[in-house]
């Protein structure tokens, strides 16, 4: 069985570097993946998620035991996402959505039509490219609070507990913005879909 | 058949009842509205769909990189605590024996030749000089550019103490024997030791070894 988070924290803290290098593979690919999601950047993403690790083995004393390393590292990862987004934005001279309040558009044209053309399990083999490519697009018109629990609910599998632990929020307000956040992006998909399907046929049969 | 009203309490429920984050209430709430109202039904598995697509859909773009090098590029950009001048020496001349053993052992060989030399000295013509004071404290240390260099460790009863090893061609050369050789040692309080090439041994008198500059 694998050693878990902390006592492999408490072997970092004495002295023994090999126990954070185990660290940084259980999770490199995950915080990747939600670095992903929130900046968008392949480059920038790697940077991130080494940037989140190379915090979080510095102020390791700082990190007490009374949450689980990874909603620590998440924490993390999340905050310096945001930096790197508002960064971004300041440089291009942008308001930065400071979250909340995105208005909800309720015309739901097309009920059921997402998992109707999907299933709930779609497999890695049948996703194309380009789904996966409009997905990440999709996230990044999810105001960036609300993005960041979405990826780490679909991708770490958080649970609202953890989610509001993670981002310092009450819980009500994660189930609020996931719920919203979803919202949105199932507009943008089921656009995409419907061009899609208009343009190469299917769905016609 | 479920009104609009009901509808529009149980859509914001229904992200948290997939998710299975509802109250045993709320939930056997939404799953008897699911029950009348197919729109709802739907919804609910729009939103899995959804969450399923997200989930799969960036995995597969993580499948995009390689992390084989990714903790190795990690490891080497913390900053632990600098360890010690002397771990660092231990850790850089450690590298060194293991790949450069061979010039070493010889360099390590000449270094005990000379020493021996040098006790030889010691009792034949008194102190060497620079050995008129226990310790001796390193002001500068410094090679010449042109000069071959090899440190060897030698343990002594205080600690190691790191010896510079300079082999100067031309000194060599031109004076026949004449070479000039460098001691220093790591530490300040450290007992350097004098260290010889590997070259027939010098004419007793004519060179005495020498400590670090003083």
């Amino acid at each position: 069985m694998a050693t878990d988070d902390l006592t492999l924290v408490k072997r970092v803290r004495s002295g023994d570097q090999r126990a954070f290098k185990l660290l940084v593979e259980r999770y490199q690919r995950k915080v990747y993946s939600v670095a992903l999601g929130m900046v968008k950047d392949r480059e920038e993403a790697m940077d991130v998620s080494q940037e989140a690790f190379v915090k979080v083995h510095k102020y390791l004393d700082h990190f007490k035991g009374d949450s689980s390393f990874y909603t620590w590292l998440y924490r993390i990862t999340v905050n310096i996402c945001i930096d790197v987004l508002r960064r971004r934005a300041a440089a291009k001279g942008e308001h930065v959505e400071l979250d909340e309040n995105i208005q909800l558009d309720s015309a739901e044209a097309n009920i059921g039509a997402l998992g109707s053309r999907l299933g709930t399990n779609p497999q890695k083999s049948l996703l194309r490219k380009e789904l996966a490519a409009k997905i990440e697009e999709a996230l990044q018109e999810v105001p960036e609070k609300h993005r960041a629990i979405l990826l780490l609910r679909e991708l770490e599998g958080m649970s609202y507990e953890d989610l509001a632990r993670t981002l310092e929020i009450p819980k009500g307000t994660v189930m609020s913005r996931l719920f919203h956040a979803r919202a949105k992006i199932q507009k943008i998909l089921n656009k995409y879909l419907e061009l899609d399907e208009a343009k190469s046929g299917i769905g016609s049969e | 058949m479920a009104s609009k009203t009901a509808c529009e309490e149980f859509i914001p429920k229904l992200s948290a009842f997939i998710d299975g984050e509802l109250s045993p209430k709320e939930r056997v709430d939404v799953e008897r509205h699911l029950s009348a109202c197919s729109d709802c039904v739907g919804r609910a598995a729009d939103l899995r769909a959804e969450s399923a697509l997200i989930r799969v859909g960036m995995e597969m773009l993580a499948d995009d990189v390689d992390f084989r090098d990714f903790s190795q590029r990690v490891m080497a950009r913390l900053t632990p605590e600098r360890p010690p001048l002397l771990e660092r020496w231990k850790i850089s001349l450690g590298e060194l024996f293991t790949y450069r053993r061979g010039a070493i052992a010889s360099f390590a060989a000449a270094a005990v030749a000379a020493f021996v030399v040098g006790a030889v000295s010691v009792a034949r013509s008194g102190m060497p000089e620079g050995y008129a004071s226990p310790r001796m404290a390193v002001q500068t240390v410094s090679t010449d550019p042109e000069a071959h260099v090899a440190p060897v460790v030698m343990k002594s009863e205080g600690g190691d103490a790191i010896i510079w090893l300079v082999s100067h061609r031309h000194g060599l050369e031109a004076s026949g024997g004449g070479r000039t050789e460098e001691v220093q040692t790591e530490e300040l309080d450290m007992e350097p030791k004098p260290a010889k090439q590997s070259t027939p041994a010098p004419k007793l008198n004519q060179e005495r070894p020498r400590g670090g500059e003083l």
